[in-house]
């Protein structure tokens, strides 16, 4: 970005130049502190046995919660979330491809129309409608089972992988298509043997996409899967409903794992497009 | 050029069918039906249900707009300057610590908060240690607007810093040089460059984060513990939980879908745009 500022302007610059880091250095000091500062307290209350007020640090520091995840309930909601998670995303990924392929070939009639719907989920408020879904599945037999929390999971997962794969499909260039396609090959072998694995780094992204969104998911787990399918997050606002702070803190930062694991290790690799999808998590 | 031909038309829109009925049936039947159900009690039409949300929870729907209101102007306070700034001066470290809260799932942003704030948590802690309050202090936000709009804008800042930056790379250097060479500050090109030229998504930005806002659950189940005014997807999810009043739940569900609504219109007319 400075390479193109002529060097006029660095001139005038300079005499700003000490200040200018100093308020440099305090925002990043800032930022530090307002980002870090609240899960630096999930940190501390995960391995706090003791910690009475005022003091800085707990009084007495152990292990005890975190030996909760090799055991017990906490493991097993980890499992199951991870279970989920993994048909989730293969469902969501083999059901969104057609759709997102054909949207961005304009190969599906009322493409847009399809797209819009897709967009669905994320514009409405999902509380009362997943509320409503949880009325109809407990009707469909579905509610409390892990079909059911699969199926839930899936509204908010293909909004992910349509979106994000009909980005990719749109950038894989055309023309290298209608090469093969004059060549003689048929759309559908086209698209096996050249468009999608020219797409797999962007299918394997979004399909990550689809994975965290359905370990985090927490709404549509809370009503359709209740009382017997519990995932973590879930888990999580139950351990903090009985005040257990040190349990949900492990979960909480259990919980993160993924995510952060994500950002420190795509962060060269994960364009900004597929990023904008993280917060609406 | 390459149109499919029939058959393959066909094939493709079969492929097609099984995510648009995953969509349909968990959430397009689903809105329906808790449309129909707002409008009914025992099976008869009336407006009964809204009678209720009016009569108990008017206050809330004030209350939510007011921390939604809150939480933008929070986000947008802190994410147009910074922003900004960021555009004109690159910081890897600020940008890379922006990102975190992206990764950060709702519930765990809402517990987070909540031992933060609570009315001795662990920001009373850090104070403390630095001097700064003394020991009989007390912090009563946690379960208050304040508290939930602070909550709200730590998690939603990130996403329109990026929103934002993105949009701020979009404006030529040379109006910002033009800018400088008429003398402007750093604050001075945000105002008078960025803002205006980025206007559009900015507006999306704030589009998407109040819908957001308005329809957040999981942070306020995970900060508030039932006393004092409350956000209207908390009075939703007891209406349907504790009282099994179905009815009602959906009434609430349609004042928050209006909410929305017209938020959704520009949202939806916005990515259209893209």
């Amino acid at each position: 970005m400075n390479a193109t500022v002529p060097p006029a302007a660095h001139q005038r610059d300079r005499p700003r130049g000490l200040l200018a880091l100093v308020l440099r250095a305090a925002l990043v000091a800032v930022l530090l502190a307002a980002v870090v500062g609240p899960l630096a307290g999930l940190v501390l209350w995960s391995v706090a046995e003791r910690w009475h007020w005022p003091a800085l640090l707990p009084q007495q520091v152990g292990l005890k919660y975190w030996a909760r995840i090799t055991q017990g309930d906490l493991l097993a909601a980890l499992t199951r979330g991870v279970a989920i998670a993994s048909v989730t995303t293969v469902v969501a990924l083999v059901a969104a491809i057609p759709v997102s392929y054909g949207a961005a070939r304009a190969r599906l009639p009322l493409g847009p129309v399809l797209l819009m719907l897709f967009l669905l989920p994320q514009a409405f408020p999902q509380l009362p409608v997943f509320a409503s879904a949880a009325v109809l599945f407990y009707r469909w037999n579905l509610a409390g089972t892990y079909a059911g929390v699969v199926l839930i999971h899936l509204v908010g997962g293909l909004v992910y992988a349509v979106w994000t794969m009909t980005a990719v499909f749109r950038a894989i260039g055309e023309d290298i298509e209608e090469a093969a396609i004059n060549l003689g090959a048929s759309v559908t072998r086209t698209f096996f043997r050249i468009s999608l694995p020219l797409a797999l780094p962007g299918v394997v992204a979004s399909s990550i996409l689809v994975f965290i969104y359905s370990l985090d998911e927490f709404t549509g787990t809370l009503l359709v899967g209740a009382p017997y399918v519990t995932t973590l997050p879930v888990y999580m606002y139950t351990a903090s409903l009985g005040y257990e702070l040190q349990i949900a803190s492990v979960t909480a930062l259990v919980l993160m794992v993924p995510g952060v694991l994500l950002l420190v290790l795509m962060e060269r690799f994960l364009r900004a497009e597929y990023l904008a999808f993280f917060g609406r998590l | 050029m390459n149109a499919a031909r029939p058959a393959e038309q066909v094939l493709w829109w079969l492929a097609a069918i099984p995510a648009t009925m995953v969509i349909i049936v968990g959430f397009g039947f689903p809105l329906v039906q808790s449309l129909v159900a707002s409008f009914t009690r025992d099976g008869v039409l009336t407006l009964a249900n809204y009678e209720l949300v009016y009569r108990l929870y008017r206050q809330d729907v004030v209350y939510t707009v007011l921390v939604a209101a809150a939480g933008l102007v929070l986000t947008f306070g802190i994410g147009i300057p910074l922003s900004g700034y960021l555009r004109l001066h690159h910081s890897q470290t600020a940008e890379f610590l922006l990102k975190v809260p992206l990764f950060v799932p709702f519930v765990v942003v809402g517990h987070a908060m909540r031992i933060f704030l609570a009315p001795r948590g662990t920001l009373l802690i850090f104070l403390h240690a630095l001097g700064l309050v003394s020991q009989d202090t007390t912090l009563a936000i946690s379960e208050g607007w304040l508290g939930l709009s602070i909550a709200l804008a730590w998690k939603h800042l990130a996403l329109v810093v990026l929103l934002l930056m993105g949009a701020f790379r979009g404006v030529g250097e040379e109006y910002l040089e033009a800018a400088r060479g008429f003398g402007a500050g750093t604050l001075r090109q945000i105002w008078a460059v960025m803002v205006p030229m980025a206007a559009p998504s900015i507006g999306l930005a704030v589009v998407l984060s109040l819908t957001s806002m308005l329809a957040s659950f999981s942070i306020p189940l995970m900060m508030t513990k039932g006393s004092g005014p409350q956000m209207l997807m908390i009075d939703l999810y007891h209406r349907y939980g504790l009282h099994g009043d179905f009815g009602t739940a959906s009434a609430i569900g349609v004042v928050s879908y209006l909410l929305a609504a017209g938020a959704a219109y520009y949202y939806l007319k916005g990515v259209v745009r893209q």
